[in-house]
């Protein structure tokens, strides 16, 4: 029964095969994968004091106030203050290279130390120099409010401790895990339209008409072979990121809602050549439609994106499921509306 | 006289791309059928205005990251309301049990908090914590003792030490009265990713990719069903053609760039940096349609280039304020214009530079096939793009002027190997940086003489071979100055730029013999990859590989001496 879909599915598969075009679209994902965790990788390395040597850096602290803001930097990590007697000979040991960065602190008439922090301008150590200071004069200012205590109506609430850790942790699953896992689904659609608009332009869609096969199964065959192409492609990603060393946690999940949005937006494909078979305007209006379902929703809660993101770094739940599951019934529905349409096409008048 | 009739004739020339551009324009409107193009049009504007009306309230609340990380705590607790106010976390009950099932990844207990020992435990606590500090920055600011809730006020600047005269503070964090609690608004600059300014950089690439689909599907339909002929049959270049047809394509990129920066707040700065992108991204598709067999394959190399083009300007960008390799992409221009920061003439040569120059050459070698016997052939996209390239090799000398073309190409690859290994530790980030400069530059240097003789273009037997290596070993050099271009942003200044730069330019002024040492090198290695090339494929690849290995030799001993 659904041997001719099959076949034609199968012939769909093997013209890609033969132009040998898939090729570049694993070339393009693996492009994204190498550029994006080696930029990850290599700032994090700019983080982790082990693993860049020299980067705990050489503080000079002046001024009036400066033993206080002294006690308060030794206890700091991944940075060596030293005090200088006068402002002046601090900003020297900068000039030098002697030190990093000036600290100078001076209590002002009003009560509040100002403190005017000075660092080099222009490289890559800039970053660090600047994130430790403000960790250090962060715990200066909360030193300083305790003191104050008396004269606050609330209290802020003690920090939870200080734990070494990746700061672009959650980039990779919020952003590298989507885009890879969408991209072969915003493909596939976009096959459907190059498929079904090319043979309605060229005329073998009429050679394919004289089979007995149905003008929906043929349809349906190219549906068919893109929306697997998809999940397949996603798999293989997920493979590749775990020998990566980064662990994708619920793959079965992630794989259910890459198939949803797979049929999801091959059917739209289907849809949007019918009602519009020139490609000149069916290739836009498709990546509208996919860009406003998957790109539009980022600020929706539970919009895909975020869904796989929750999914893929291990924070999914009941409610991901049902998102999930709600995806793949839009799906259906959307792939139910499409089978009305190509039935209610009359294929001679496009 | 002679000077005059050149320029009627540059006129002429004119007019008739003129009249190819009105063409294009009225036949791309004329040649759909109604109901079609009020499709479009209806869905276009429904889509439009959904993205608008979702995007719009809240363009920074881009809620990627809402709840990925759970945070065990009681609903009394002083620490539900941080949890509750932030998007990355959740707030679920408290219980032990949760925290070993990993159903929970940080537990707040009586004022103690626990972990897991896992690298997502960890950056869940690191959420937790820049959580609470923004909660208490909250709090404090609505105390009515402004000096008791903000004791310690910070100035940043900064300074370049390596001009010890000249002071150029670009005074940060705002004036004396920043706190240093909010502070961190000023330390941001050059903390994090400037994530509003990005996702607002990111609303004038989108539209391009409509524009480029619009412009690939008219140029591919050139080429299919013979449609192509009569343009070619009409007394006009095929120049004037393909100009004629990518000068509406282009205006309109331009005229969306200026709407958008209009709208977003962004300057003739931001317009400027982005058209270049528009250029390269319109060539690219250029000549991948003339590449193409189908519209499938199209979409593909459409999609490999935008995906290309996206990571190239977007990745780099999200790290403007960190170091100065963001440059390489314009989109960091357009970042600092809507941060309201200066832009030097230098830094946006550097950036849109090789973009301009990339986008020529891609319309040259495109332009190059497009001719009848190459317009209406299907070949594989390989054999396609041998024939782009031997389709320019008229004389000898045309090898040289390729490989100088090339170095866009080659610029924009090593710098992308910069900005993928800057951060590394050098030990070994060099090695493999000289192995990727020595085999993109090798590649520069011999792909066009293998298409030459891949098509016969060329004179049998070793002696041309070696001349056809020396010609493209000039004409890279004479290129490779370009590279100077580097140094106007101070990218030297990492020891991976200095490695990569230096050596073909303004180290030879300390050593002559330094200046014609690269020259040889050029000359000797694309020999090498010549003399493979005349005698098979085989050979040409054993050949690549023999001059990968001795420029890669070349650049390790020599260059890691004076670096």
């Amino acid at each position: 029964m659904s041997d001719s879909r099959l076949t034609i599915a199968k012939r769909e598969l093997s013209g890609l095969r033969k132009e040998k075009t898939i090729l570049l679209a694993l070339a393009i994902q693996l492009f994204i994968a190498a550029f994006s965790s080696f930029l990850v990788v290599g700032l994090v390395s700019l983080y982790d004091p082990g693993s860049v040597e020299g980067y705990s850096i050489d503080v000079a602290v002046a001024g009036e106030s400066a033993d206080d803001l002294l006690a308060v930097a030794s206890r700091q990590d991944g940075l060596e203050p030293t005090r200088y007697s006068n402002p002046a000979t601090a900003y020297r040991s900068f000039q030098s290279g002697a030190s990093d960065a000036v600290l100078i602190a001076n209590r002002r008439p009003s009560g509040r130390v100002s403190v005017q922090a000075t660092v080099p301008d222009g490289n890559v150590q800039t970053t660090i120099v600047v994130v430790r200071l403000r960790e250090t004069l962060r715990a200066y200012e909360r030193a300083e409010r305790g003191q104050l205590a008396d004269r606050l109506e609330s209290m802020p609430l003690e920090l939870p401790p200080e734990e070494r850790s990746n700061p672009y942790y959650d980039f990779t699953y919020t952003v590298l895990v989507p885009l890879l896992l969408f991209l072969p689904v915003f493909i596939s659609g976009s096959i459907t339209v190059d498929s079904i608009t090319e043979e309605l332009d060229q005329g073998t869609m009429e050679l394919l008409r004289v089979t007995p096969i149905t003008f929906g199964r043929i349809l349906d065959g190219k549906l068919l072979a893109a929306a697997l192409l998809a999940p397949v492609q996603a798999l293989l990603w997920l493979g590749l990121l775990s020998l990566n060393g980064t662990q994708v946690a619920d793959v079965p999940a992630l794989l259910a809602l890459v198939g949803a949005f797979s049929l999801l937006l091959t059917a739209i494909g289907v849809a949007v050549s019918l009602l519009a078979p020139d490609r000149r305007v069916a290739q836009p209006v498709y990546s509208v439609c996919a860009l406003a379902l998957i790109g539009g929703t980022a600020t929706l809660p539970n919009g895909p994106v975020n869904t796989v993101a929750r999914l893929a770094i291990d924070s999914g739940g009941p409610e991901t499921t049902a998102t999930v599951a709600g995806y793949g019934l839009f799906a259906i529905g959307v792939y139910a509306a499409t089978r009305w349409l190509i039935d209610r096409t009359d294929p001679a008048a496009l | 006289m002679t000077k005059r009739l050149g320029s009627l004739v540059s006129l002429r020339r004119f007019t008739g791309t003129l009249r190819i551009a009105r063409w294009e324009l009225t036949r791309s409107a004329g040649g759909l059928d109604r109901r079609t193009a009020a499709f479009g049009l209806l869905v276009l504007a429904l889509a439009g205005g959904a993205v608008a009306a979702g995007l719009a309230p809240s363009p920074g609340d881009v809620a990627l990251d809402r709840n990925v990380y759970r945070v065990g705590v009681g609903a009394n607790s002083p620490y539900y309301e941080v949890i509750a106010a932030n998007g990355a976390l959740a707030a679920k009950p408290p219980s032990a049990d949760a925290l070993d099932a990993g159903e929970i990844d940080v537990l707040v207990r009586d004022d103690r908090v626990l972990i897991e020992d896992s690298a997502k435990s960890r950056a869940a606590l690191a959420a937790f914590r820049s959580a609470t500090e923004s909660y208490n920055d909250r709090r404090m600011r609505a105390e009515e003792d402004e000096i008791a809730a903000f004791p310690v006020g910070v100035s940043l600047t900064y300074e370049d030490r390596t001009l010890s005269s000249g002071a150029s503070g670009s005074g940060a964090s705002g004036s004396e009265s920043s706190e240093a609690g909010q502070a961190a608004a000023g330390s941001d600059r050059a903390a994090g990713a400037p994530f509003e300014s990005l996702v607002l950089a990111f609303a004038f690439l989108v539209p391009m990719n409509f524009v480029v689909q619009l412009y690939g599907s008219s140029m591919l339909g050139e080429r299919t069903n013979r449609r192509g002929e009569l343009l070619l049959v009409a007394p006009v270049k095929p120049t004037e053609i393909v100009a004629g047809k990518t000068l509406p394509y282009f205006l309109g990129l331009a005229g969306i760039a200026a709407v958008i920066a209009a709208t977003v707040g962004g300057g003739i700065v931001s317009v400027a940096a982005v058209v270049p992108i528009g250029l390269c991204f319109l060539a690219a598709t250029f000549l991948g349609s003339m590449l193409a067999r189908s519209f499938k394959e199209l979409t593909f190399v459409t999609i490999a280039a935008s995906v290309f083009l996206m990571s190239y300007v977007f990745v780099p960008a999200v790290f403007t304020n960190v170091t100065p390799i963001a440059l390489i992409s314009p989109l960091t221009l357009v970042v600092r214009d809507l941060a309201s920061e200066s832009v030097s003439l230098g830094e946006y040569a550097f950036s849109t530079g090789p973009f301009y120059l990339s986008g020529l050459v891609l319309f040259v070698l495109g332009t190059g096939i497009y001719r009848e016997e190459d317009l209406f052939t299907q070949r594989a996209v390989p054999l396609k793009f041998l024939d782009a390239l031997g389709a320019r090799l008229r004389r000898y000398r045309s090898v040289a002027l390729l490989s100088t073309l090339f170095i866009p190409f080659v610029f924009i690859a090593e710098l992308l190997g910069i900005a993928v290994l800057f951060a590394l530790p050098i030990g070994y980030s060099l090695p493999v940086l000289f192995l990727v400069i020595a085999t993109v530059e090798e590649l520069g240097k011999s792909v066009h003489i293998y298409a030459g003789y891949a098509q016969n273009r060329f004179e049998t037997g070793w002696r041309t071979a070696l001349l056809l290596g020396a010609l493209s070993g000039v004409g890279f050099f004479l290129g490779e100055k370009l590279t100077l271009l580097a140094q106007a942003v101070g990218l030297p200044e990492l020891a991976l730029g200095r490695a990569a730069f230096v050596p073909s330019g303004a180290g030879g002024i300390e050593l002559l013999a330094l200046a014609l040492a690269p020259l040889a090198l050029h000359c000797v290695t694309a020999s090498i990859s010549a003399f493979g090339a005349h005698r098979s494929k085989r050979g040409y690849l054993i050949g690549l590989l023999g001059a990968i290995g001795v420029h890669a030799a070349y650049n390790l001993t020599v260059v890691s001496a004076l670096v």
